[in-house]
């Protein structure tokens, strides 16, 4: 009996508000910037996904084709790196425009990843960008809200609600019924975005697309699925709450401006004050002072590499290192590699610390607010997230840090202790082939699973949210007919 | 009848919490504001000193060989903030505020980024700018969406009517009410961050404020025109809140994602690619050629010779690092020129719609905006150059570091002299509101007949 209540309630919202015209010019409008926002950062995207393979390409080849040289100017010469987007980022761009895209690799520092598009951009993105996501998250919202907010006050205050229930309906069909409609209506938007955008999947990556992919996808279009039921039975619920509409319409704009707008900020906001990041140059302090404790290798009287010089040539049992039967000017940066590299990450480790309770105070903030436990999801599948991003820099500095120590190996090897003198080929100089030895950076993305280690607890609060509604719509005996 | 009014007004309570609101949102921002001046001052503060320390580390280590001295010792410059930057920090969270160079080649040390959580950089500040772009408007909504409306729903219209001849003016009156009291909180929010913030008066502030209260002024001369179509409550907050998420929201996204579709930036990638190549490259080829070039570029060392037959000299060194720089240079300026295509493109569309404008231009008065970081980029360059011309002769010609007097190179600031182009500010707005109190005009009739 309740079943087909909802039933005739979901159409009657269906079909009424698909007869207004107002309604139908939405969501035309919707549809269309959906599609052009998908379209364009699709295309931006591919542009970007080319220009990092061609440059990557470039990179990789000027490498191979460096002459024969000795090593540790190749450590030096070192390799540019190129940040790849995960495909799924032109539904999502997250924070991608706040990244860096390059970073230049090389024996003895760790410099930072460079040239964000945020960097070359005016204030304007500030404003947010123009993405589906954007559209999706903050702007739907508002669109079934606008919808919804008198779904059901209005038929109270035009007494309708009066007769429907002396017709045996109750306030579970109602909602639910009503609900079900506005959520049909918001599908009307969503459904398309979704063929759009597996179609775009589909179409130009096919290279891309895999099961990891397809996961991921899933599991977007499950987020959002349930995120719009969530507004939807918000818009009602309050709608069945509120004295009148437009009291409706007040309460959930006012809850639409706090979740998308203010309480976002506040979190940051608070967040930066209650665990202050360390700014670059406080940051390059701390890591000389670190480094200047290990000891200078450059420095030929520095106690720390005096120390490892006599232990060294007592276990060889000579006198001066030209003896030892390896290159010990490599060894000494090896060492110094080892040491300073793990200096820096103990620091950049605390950074780190940092930024996770950082942003854990806005995972605080999306336990009451879907609004942000959405943005979360959405980022980490869409793979323009932080922990991606983190990934990315880890997976570049070992990278570095293979690279510089691969080249000190071929030089404790392969080069002489005494200048001049060779061991193969030329003196102080290898063969170019050593180069291509060394592997290209072959980035990997974040698994599914990692992923969602990652965001579950927001997954879990939009689950909680459903849940919660459900049972606030469930036992809603109370609200008031006339 | 206007004391009535007034009453009316003072006595409802969303009127309070709603200038309530504003004055908190807006005392929190002057708070946060002025944390963000004091982190970058201490940021300066720290620079000084790490630049003396750092300094005098290198010429204990490095007495006599002042070109490897000059390998590693940095030079920062700093982007003097400016005080109004408290209430627009704009730009300045993303680039930084300090770089420090050494005088090897600049492309590879021009673009290092500023240390950052991104979450955070993409949820944004919580500044003026922010409370006055974003938020003030909505309160302006809500406070008078439903300002005719409300009586007609609650019957007290006839009665209201009653008491007056001039509808329009009454209405007009209860508006202009709102107004002022708005304008008041955003006043004295302008004079506190005057005083807690130390804006010196100058005609940037002048400008700064002017704005605010243009920028107001447009939201109140919408509001104007959307009541006059005497809609329903609902209605009016309906097409007022759409016209806020057109202006606030989607128009500014869309210019952005416009510009980065328009003007792509590969040039990031190429310049760092050349300058790489240009200096590494250089060490497995013939010296000659690359001090030709060294002299062609500088005439005026040509003077100075590599000793012939050596492995090795700082004279070489610098000049296959000046290629890095002159093999880049090429891309550099294209890249220089699409980020100024990029400042015209938003600007230029900016122009037509006052939130995005408004935002623009007080960063760019509070030296926070992209063309900011432009010129900082330009004066590094100079900076950078004046430093190298400086000390190539000295480590050319094998000078002892301790003869240098190091007391001299602190560090350098770089502050931004523009001037203010008040018709260029404040037009976009003006005509903003002529449009809609105009559009209100068409609507005039309406007045009467209620």
């Amino acid at each position: 009996m309740r079943s087909n209540h909802i039933k005739v309630f979901a159409r009657q919202v269906l079909v009424t508000k698909l007869k207004t015209k107002s309604v139908v010019y939405l969501l035309l409008i919707f549809n269309l910037l959906i599609f052009v926002s998908l379209y364009t950062e699709f295309r931006v995207r591919t542009q970007d996904h080319h220009h990092v393979e061609q440059y990557s390409k470039e990179v990789r080849q000027r490498w191979e084709n460096n002459p024969d040289k000795h090593p540790h100017r190749m450590a030096h010469y070192g390799y540019l790196v190129f940040r790849q987007k995960y495909p799924l980022g032109f539904f999502d761009p997250g924070i991608h425009h706040f990244l860096g895209n390059v970073v230049f690799l090389e024996a003895h520092q760790q410099n930072p990843i460079n040239s964000s598009e945020a960097s070359y951009s005016s204030g304007l993105l500030r404003f947010g960008y123009f993405s589906a996501s954007m559209l999706l998250q903050v702007l739907v919202p508002l669109l079934i809200f606008f919808w919804g907010f008198n779904l059901v006050s209005q038929d109270r205050e035009n007494g309708t609600l009066k007769i429907v229930f002396t017709q045996g309906a109750d306030w579970r069909g109602v909602l639910w019924g009503k609900t079900l409609g506005l959520y049909l209506l918001a599908m009307l938007v969503f459904v398309p975005a979704l063929i759009f955008s597996l179609l775009l999947v589909w179409f130009h990556e096919a290279s891309l697309v895999n099961s990891q992919l397809m996961s991921r996808l899933g599991l977007l279009f499950v987020t959002y699925g349930l995120y719009f039921f969530l507004m939807a039975a918000l818009a009602i619920y309050v709608s069945g709450r509120s004295k009148s509409s437009r009291g409706a319409l007040i309460t959930l704009l006012g809850i639409w401006l706090f979740f998308s707008l203010i309480l976002p900020k506040l979190a940051t906001t608070y967040g930066q004050a209650k665990y202050p990041a360390p700014s670059k140059i406080a940051f390059d302090i701390k890591v000389e002072e670190e480094l200047l404790k290990l000891g200078d290798s450059h420095n030929p009287d520095d106690p720390h590499y005096q120390h490892l010089k006599d232990s060294v040539l007592a276990v060889h049992k000579v006198n001066s290192t030209d003896q030892l039967p390896f290159n010990y000017q490599g060894f000494v940066m090896k060492e110094g590699e080892k040491l300073s590299s793990k200096a820096y990450n103990k620091r950049y480790e605390k950074l780190l610390q940092i930024y996770q309770k950082q942003n854990n105070m806005l995972r605080l903030a999306g336990i009451i607010n879907p609004m942000v436990a959405i943005k979360q999801v959405s980022m980490a599948l869409a793979g323009s997230g932080y922990a991606t991003y983190d990934d990315f820099r880890a997976q570049a500095e070992k990278y570095r840090y293979s690279l510089a120590q691969k080249m000190n190996d071929l030089q404790i090897k392969l080069i002489s202790n005494v200048r001049g003198k060779r061991i193969q080929g030329k003196p102080d100089i290898l063969d170019k082939s050593h180069w291509a030895q060394f592997p290209d950076f072959n980035y990997r993305f974040l698994s599914f699973s990692q992923i969602l280690a990652q965001e579950y607890l927001s997954l879990l609060v939009l689950l909680g949210w459903m849940l919660g509604l459900g049972l606030l719509v469930h036992y809603s005996k109370s609200l008031k007919v006339i | 009848m206007n004391q009535l009014l007034i009453i009316s007004f003072f006595k409802t309570k969303a009127s309070w919490i709603g200038l309530a609101s504003i004055f908190f949102a807006g005392m929190l921002s002057l708070y946060f504001g002025g944390l963000f001046i004091e982190e970058t001052q201490e940021n300066e503060r720290r620079a000084i000193l790490l630049q003396k320390e750092n300094i005098e580390r290198n010429v204990q280590h490095h007495p006599k060989d002042i070109g490897l001295l000059l390998y590693y010792q940095k030079f920062g410059l700093v982007n003097q903030v400016s005080p109004l930057a408290s209430l627009a920090i704009g730009q300045r969270d993303i680039s930084p505020s300090i770089q420090r160079v050494n005088i090897r080649n600049l492309e590879e040390q021009k673009y290092n980024s500023r240390l950052a959580n991104p979450v955070y950089q993409l949820i944004g500040n919580f500044d003026f700018s922010f409370v006055l772009v974003y938020f003030i408007p909505l309160v302006i909504i809500a406070l008078c969406f439903n300002m005719i409306s409300e009586e007609k729903e609650g019957g007290t219209w006839a009665l209201a009517l009653s008491q007056t001849n001039n509808t329009k003016g009454m209405i007009r009156a209860k508006l202009l009410l709102r107004y002022s009291s708005i304008l008041v909180v955003l006043v004295l929010l302008l004079i506190i961050a005057k005083f807690y913030l130390s804006i010196p008066l100058n005609q940037k502030y002048a400008a700064f404020c002017l704005v605010s209260v243009a920028y107001v002024s447009f939201w109140f001369a919408v509001v104007w025109w959307v009541i006059s179509f005497h809609l329903s409550s609902s209605k009016n907050a309906l097409v007022l809140l759409t016209i806020w998420v057109f202006l606030n929201v989607i128009v500014p996204a869309a210019i952005s994602g416009i510009v980065s579709l328009v003007y792509p930036i590969p040039e990031t990638f190429g310049t760092v690619v050349k300058s790489r190549e240009g200096y590494h490259n250089k060490w497995d080829k013939e010296k000659a050629p690359t001090i030709q070039k060294f002299i062609k570029h500088y005439p005026q060392l040509a003077q100075y010779k590599h000793p012939k037959g050596a492995r090795f000299s700082w004279f070489w060194y610098f000049a296959m690092q000046q290629m890095g720089d002159d093999e880049a240079s090429a891309q550099s300026r294209e890249l220089q020129q699409k980020v100024k295509k990029r400042i015209r493109l938003s600007e230029n569309t900016a122009m037509f719609f006052p939130s995005a404008h408004t935002q623009l231009v007080l960063n760019s008065l509070a030296n926070a905006g992209l063309q900011n970081q432009l010129n900082f980029m330009q004066a590094l360059e100079k900076f950078h150059e004046r430093k190298r011309l400086y000390f190539y002769p000295k480590i050319f010609s094998q000078t002892a570091s301790t003869t240098e007097k190091w007391d001299k190179h602190t560090l350098a600031k770089y502050e931004e002299q523009s001037e203010v182009n008040w018709l260029q500010l404040l037009w976009p707005l003006l005509l903003g509101i002529g449009i809609c109190l105009g559009a209100a005009r068409l609507n005039q009739r309406k007045f009467y007949h209620l």
